[in-house]
């Protein structure tokens, strides 16, 4: 408490002297500062509130004895009034000095001292006389008019208007008031003739701020506006999205569709600039992370909410694929584009088959100076899930030899830096297990253990080495499609699952597979019971 | 409803009362009962604002009032000024209280604790009163920033916000006057004439003049019921300008030429009594053969400089009005005896001024200056 008082009168001493250079704000210096401090300064009104109402008129000035100078400084600040609830809690710090009993003259005039600041605040629809006598004639108070008046002086905007600049800095302060939105717009979407931003970057901060906070609701158009102007208000949002999906529950991909779907990223992400940013930032972090599962998870489905909304957008903007995906064969492109809902079943495998080919391709080709190596072409492969998911389970179902290209596909999936020699061996052992559980699906009676040993795994080899997920993967696979998989789940789980690493590596698969299931339709109902049992009782077990 | 319109009775009467000295009396609960009332009221308004008839029962009572105080605007409103200030009479009320100095310590202390509790929960179902007097400081504020820093001075009045603003409360009261009374928009517009300052209303006049048909406001555009016939504002306004010559003389003295070319253009109404007006200007003008030009007998005498103006304006208009304008300059010339000398009929120099600033006009636009219409 005693640490919180020093620190308030620190503060104070700061804030008295800022507030002594702001003056009204009628340069463009003070106005920009002004800009900058408003939302600090909010929050030290409310801490300043906090001390005041605990004490009464006589306190509150042997403690702060140049507080009625401070407040009115304020006041008289047009863009600390105009800023969110600035005015309010300053009519609460003014209404902790007013004396109750005023005992002598000094405190009658403090009372009507505040009385007049406070009347100063709410009358500051202020004009000439002749216009208040006018509007009083008519029988009108301000209160009548002035959302009117507000929206007479927004809609000029739309004629001619040579100070931009100044404009959108008066603006910053009241990006939160509905009435002003128009004018937001407006501003957001105006083409200027120089070829430099003109509007000032504090406007772009507020308005972003706002959006990500969700205290302002703009139409689609002008938030894109926004982020090709002001590049740091999207990585901000991108930012903004990052910090949430960390802080939100591991592993449920419908939260993630929530978040991604709110943050209007895969709208905006039909501008191919906007899109190559946000792609650029989600590279980022797949590097920094080594390819994490849920990193990987979320670009999926970052992806597929983007195709989505550019079906929608199809019939405004019509950008060639190319400009999204610039260092990928068009074909290629147009193969993974492709929705596996709107492809028959029947043909899937032949998809698949068709995918690996290509991009097979394009990574062994070291002739031409391939941009980006196998790692770009890993990037391209890994948002599409629908695709990459599903390779996996189509090699399952397959009763006949499993085809070289799907492995491939598959080693390429799970450890994309493998050199040929190590792929080549990985997909040997991927095409030995596949032998095993085909023959074990045929048996009538199965064991975790002789399930475990089929897929070779030892407690000795790394777990967390590539070609080991990939096992894993396997093994959960067939667990949940085989007749007898049931049976042994639990068990396979506990054995695959021995440290807490790995289990949620086994919960993002679950929720994952079960998630691609919905949308694409193709869930058993018995292998859906068995995998949302699977991943329920895991969630409780972390 | 007798009992609702009692109730808006009496908080129009309190309404009146909270501007008065008589609040010296009041305590701290009397103020508590009089928020409490405005606050009531308030409910009333959101439930019944819909309700056609209760509505229209209730304007009509305040309409009542009105004819009893001799009509609306005998003075500055007291009371409750229609039905939409219902669903804010709380701040009306609130306003007036902090503004009225005879309200005495405690009973302002009372008030200034219900205006402003504090933070607290807000409620989900509407705006608390401390939430609506903030959102006016903030307005307030707004206004005043984007007026003064982020537009360059306008020169269209016409186009000036608070202008328009003004203009469209004109109107709107005008509307209301009258459905209240029939006689009721020319003598409220009389009475108004004699108490405003006039130069700016004649400036909100003509800006009135200038307005597209009337639509709701924001607060009333959930309510279809209410039908806003196109222009009846402007009707009223055009019917009282022209039985009020004195009035329309000085409407034409102080607005700019191209103003009246505009609102003339718009009322056509208005254009024979414009056209009557500069005649009678112009044949106050003599010639002064010293000097070379027309000039006045009187001081209040309009120059020549400014009849020109208009008259170049009125030329400038789109027909029919440029064409009336033409043929009552033309034949006003050939009443003076059809000069074609400079020097002897205002009217033929009228007619060759203009015809030469035409000629003018085509040469620097590069057309052929062959014969004009003018």
């Amino acid at each position: 408490m005693a640490q919180d008082s020093v620190d308030l009168s620190c503060d104070y001493q700061f804030w008295m002297q800022k507030l002594s250079v702001w003056d009204q704000a009628s340069t463009l210096e003070t106005q920009q500062d002004t800009c900058v401090h408003l939302a600090r300064f909010q929050e030290f009104l409310r801490k300043m509130y906090e001390a005041l109402k605990e004490m009464d008129s006589n306190t509150i000035f042997e403690r702060f004895p140049t507080i009625d100078q401070l407040l009115a400084k304020a006041c008289w600040n047009p863009f600390i009034l105009a800023y969110d609830e600035s005015q309010k809690i300053l009519i609460w710090c003014l209404c902790c000095l007013i004396n109750k009993e005023p005992q002598n003259s000094r405190q009658s005039k403090l009372n009507s001292w505040v009385q007049g600041v406070l009347s100063h605040i709410l009358s500051a629809l202020r004009f000439d006389k002749e216009v208040a006598l006018f509007t009083q004639g008519l029988g009108y108070a301000p209160i009548d008019y002035y959302p009117g008046l507000l929206k007479n002086v927004t809609k000029r905007v739309n004629g001619n208007i040579s100070r931009l600049a100044s404009l959108s800095r008066v603006c910053v302060p009241l990006i939160t008031l509905p009435d002003v939105d128009p004018l937001v717009e407006a501003l957001l979407v105006c083409h200027g003739h120089e070829p430099q931003e003109i509007l000032q970057p504090e406007f772009f901060e507020a308005v972003n701020e706002a959006i990500l906070l969700k205290k302002i609701s703009l139409p689609m158009s002008a938030v894109v506006c926004l982020w090709l102007r002001h590049l740091p208000s999207l990585e901000k949002a991108m930012l903004h999205l990052f910090e949430k999906l960390i802080s939100s529950e591991r592993n449920c991909l419908r939260r993630i569709e929530c978040f991604i779907k709110d943050s209007l990223l895969p709208q905006a992400a039909c501008h191919p600039a906007i899109f190559r940013v946000v792609d650029e930032m989600f590279r980022c972090a797949l590097l920094e992370t080594d390819g994490a599962p849920e990193i990987i998870a979320t670009i999926q489905v970052f992806t597929q909410c983007f195709l989505e909304a550019l079906e929608k957008e199809n019939k405004q903007l019509r950008f060639a694929l190319k400009t999204y995906f610039p260092y990928t064969s068009p074909s290629l492109a147009m193969v993974l584009l492709q929705d596996p809902q709107d492809v028959p079943r029947g043909r899937w495998l032949q998809t698949l088959k068709h995918i690996s080919e290509l991009l097979r391709e394009a990574v062994e080709d070291q002739t031409h100076g391939s941009r980006g190596g196998p790692l770009e072409s890993w990037f391209l492969f890994i948002r599409f899930g629908g695709w990459a998911e599903m390779v996996a389970e189509q090699l399952l179902r397959s009763a006949a030899e499993p085809p070289a290209a799907l492995l491939w596909l598959l080693a390429f999936y799970y450890s994309p830096r493998d050199g040929r020699q190590q792929r080549a061996q990985t997909m040997v052992q991927v095409k030995a297990v596949l032998g095993h559980l085909l023959a074990m699906s045929r048996s009538s009676s199965l064991s975790a253990w002789d399930l475990q040993t089929a897929a070779g795994q030892d407690t000795d080899t790394d777990p967390r080495a590539p070609a080991q997920q990939l096992i894993r993967h396997l093994l959960l696979h067939f667990v949940l499609w085989a007749p007898g998989g049931h049976t042994i789940a639990r068990d396979v789980v506990t054995l695959l699952a021995h440290t807490a690493e790995i289990t949620h590596e086994i919960i993002g698969f679950l929720d994952q597979t079960l998630y691609r299931w919905d949308r694409l339709g193709i869930e058993s109902p018995r292998s859906g019971k068995l995998a949302r049992e699977l991943l329920k009782e895991l969630r409780t077990q972390v | 409803m007798e009992s609702l319109l009692q109730h808006l009775d009496r908080f129009s009467e309190l309404l009146a009362v909270s501007r008065t000295a008589h609040v010296r009396t009041w305590d701290p609960v009397t103020v508590r009962r009089a928020l409490q009332w405005a606050r009531y009221l308030r409910h009333i308004h959101r439930r019944f604002g819909r309700h056609g008839p209760i509505r229209t029962a209730l304007e009509r009572r305040l309409h009542n009032q009105w004819r009893q105080e001799g009509g609306f605007g005998r003075g500055p409103v007291p009371g409750l000024a229609n039905f939409q200030a219902l669903g804010h009479g709380d701040v009306l009320l609130s306003l007036r209280l902090l503004e009225n100095q005879a309200l005495g310590d405690a009973a302002r202390h009372h008030l200034v604790q219900q205006l402003f509790p504090g933070p607290g929960v807000p409620d989900a179902d509407e705006e608390t009163l401390q939430e609506s007097l903030a959102r006016l400081a903030r307005c307030g504020s707004a206004v005043h920033m984007l007026r003064f820093n982020g537009y360059r001075k306008n020169l269209n009045l016409q186009e000036d916000s608070l202008m328009k603003t003004q203009a469209e409360l004109l109107l709107e009261r005008l509307q209301e006057v009258g459905k209240a009374e029939a006689e009721g928009p020319s003598r409220f517009l009389s009475r108004l004439w004699e108490r405003l300052p006039q130069n700016n209303f004649l400036k909100v006049i003509a800006v009135a003049l200038l307005q597209p048909p009337l639509s709701p406001r924001p607060q009333e555009e959930s309510e279809p019921s209410i039908h806003k016939t196109p222009g009846e504002g402007s009707q009223a306004l055009v019917h009282w300008l022209l039985g009020n010559s004195e009035v329309f003389a000085a409407f034409c003295r102080a607005l700019p030429a191209g103003l009246l070319t505009l609102v003339t253009s718009r009322h056509p109404a208005l254009s024979p009594v414009y056209l009557g007006l500069l005649t009678d200007w112009g044949q106050r003008l003599h010639y002064d053969l010293q000097k070379g030009i027309w000039v006045g007998t009187e001081s209040q005498d309009v120059p020549w400089e400014e009849l020109h103006n208009r008259f170049q304006s009125l030329c400038q208009a789109p027909p029919p009005l440029k064409d009336k304008v033409l043929t009552a300059l033309e034949t006003c010339k050939a009443q003076d005896g059809d000069f074609e000398v400079p020097g002897l009929s205002i009217w033929t120099d009228l007619l060759l001024a203009l015809r030469s600033g035409a000629f003018r006009k085509r040469q620097v636009l590069g057309l052929s200056p062959g014969l004009s219409s003018v």
